[in-house]
């Protein structure tokens, strides 16, 4: 593909549960049903790692037994020893340690003591990175956070903490106050396809019919080609109707994204991320009403964020964590279709 | 010249397009009149500004895609009677009203709106086409209220009809406007009765205005009118073919689907500096191109500077006095066993250029012979695009 900086690639068991029928997970593998002739397939661990192998990419991920996090009983506890299980299958197949980053995935629901257990075995076994996973899948937010602190607290400091699937721009300031430093979401190109720009305020819908006169560029502030040549009428005509629309969006989004995480890091190195999170919140919040669940993992974080937020009164978990305008993303992480 | 129906070419931004050397774009104003509207780009400041680009643009007179898109088209004196395709109501697009909106979107060069009919056609109804698209030039003659800034070309219509033909550029040539379109070919006619018709009309429009094959096309097509004096192309081919896989190379076209493609380590084209030969081997593209849009606009990109390329050369070698040699050049690498189509080589006597050492024998091929050469896969003769 001709991509001269660094790639990551999955274990590909996470595609199989929910892409496939008949997945079936044991001790083996994860059992599927092939799309190209429907006959039954199996993964290993080894079978990942092989082809992981073959693929080439600088990071490589175990393969993991992962549920979704709405699931309860013994499911859980059973898919989080299976995972230490694996990663030791794993480890014991990768051919190139030398060239490519085996991380492990710290799974166990949203149980502290699964979790635990969990971190605490892959850290024995000394990898180059850790991922925190079987997040994002619907879980409500305050127990979202809590499992990432958890996990942040107790995998080493100098290595890469990725939280899988993450995420909304508010979801990566707060799990980047709680210590990860790695994230992947689909989001912002799959949003452009729907006509969703990513803006500071929350998110621009180039659909709606007042965009059809606005001379103005997505964001003022941002300084991206997209931004830089096309205003929101011209985006507008197009995201409805040509495939254009949604690649200059896709464009923007991802942009968008990049400078996030470039100021997020510049304002660490240059020791006033507080100060970056308190800016990042008054723009997404200007009415003060900062989520509840945001409040209490910023104070985790010990992160003060008093200022931006309008009252002392508790918000319930159900608000959503973008702010109401234009249009309210689900407070239960899901992507609005 | 690009298509750019919907003020965007598909696949490429504006900055790819000025990058790839694209002087003008054409627009359709049907389109853009449907959506966003030719008064809202108007209000905008014109097409120009709306989609950021700073070259030329052309718009055509919306009267061609009315009768190829829409039921009901029916063609009256009074213009052409369409359904709405928003409301299913009985609309009327006269000469004035397409010049207006022409006015309104600000293209540099706009087309007259022309009493259009295949030339697969026969009979009274191509005389009574011709004679109406003189009058309704003299209409848009009228309407046209920006005659400073933006150009007004007429079109030659007439069919295959020599007589009909030299009326309609006598009567236009009267007119004396800026530039001129041949119309109404690029339709089903057999090659041979395309090229004499071009022919005739470059021998009667004025030398010193361009003249435009309208919906010309494929890479030889542009090289044997341009041979016969014409100047301007549009066609959708180089993207639309983008779209299905296949990508434009100097021997004829090269299917990136086809299986041998998934191990080839070659850029498309050896000889293209494009960023897509630059970066991509056909491997990838292959890959690409039966399963993410990627592989079109990758595709859609290296075809559109293809024709960038070839404008460019054959352009150069009119200016440094060495037609003849390109013409010789570019022939003999489409047709490398020197089966130059019939049609080629009458059309090549009469512009006057010598090409037997193209040709492997003077035994006529007919007309029927596919016009690009037989690898991988054949154009069909009578010009349509295969799907």
């Amino acid at each position: 593909m001709n991509w001269k900086r660094a790639l990551l690639t999955d274990s590909g068991g996470f595609q199989m549960s929910p892409l496939l029928h008949l997945a079936d997970i044991t001790e083996e593998g994860v059992t599927f049903q092939s799309p190209v002739d429907g006959k039954p397939m199996l993964l290993t661990p080894e079978e990942s790692i092989h082809i992981q192998n073959n693929i080439g990419a600088d990071i490589i991920m175990a393969l993991d037994d992962v549920v979704k996090t709405t699931i309860t009983g013994p499911r859980i506890e059973e898919a989080m020893y299976r995972t230490l299980r694996w990663i030791d299958r794993c480890i014991a197949a990768h051919k190139k340690p030398d060239v490519q980053n085996l991380f492990g995935i710290v799974q166990g629901g949203l149980d502290p003591v699964l979790r635990d257990i969990c971190v605490k075995g892959l850290v024995e076994r000394n990898l180059p990175g850790y991922a925190i996973g079987g997040l994002a899948g619907g879980e409500d937010k305050d127990s979202f956070w809590r499992v990432v602190a958890q996990c942040t607290a107790g995998l080493p400091e100098n290595k890469p903490r990725y939280v899988m699937g993450v995420g909304y721009p508010l979801d990566i300031v707060v799990c980047s106050a709680l210590g990860a430093d790695m994230y992947d979401c689909v989001y912002p190109t799959r949003t452009a396809r729907f006509g969703t720009a990513l803006v500071p305020e929350g998110v621009l819908k180039l659909k709606q019919n007042a965009m059809a006169t606005d001379e103005r560029p997505i964001d003022p502030t941002c300084s991206c080609m997209v931004c830089k040549k096309y205003t929101r009428a011209y985006l507008h005509c197009l995201v409805t109707k040509d495939a254009m629309g949604s690649q200059l969006l896709s464009y923007h989004n991802l942009s968008f994204m990049m400078r996030l995480s470039r100021d997020l890091h510049m304002s660490i190195l240059e020791g006033r991320f507080p100060e970056f999170v308190r800016g990042f919140l008054r723009v997404q919040f200007p009415k003060g009403d900062v989520p509840q669940w945001v409040r209490n993992a910023m104070e985790v974080a010990g992160i003060d964020i008093s200022e931006c937020c309008a009252s002392t009164k508790c918000l319930t978990p159900s608000i959503d964590e973008q702010p109401p305008l234009p249009i309210p993303v689900e407070a239960n992480g899901g992507v609005p279709n």
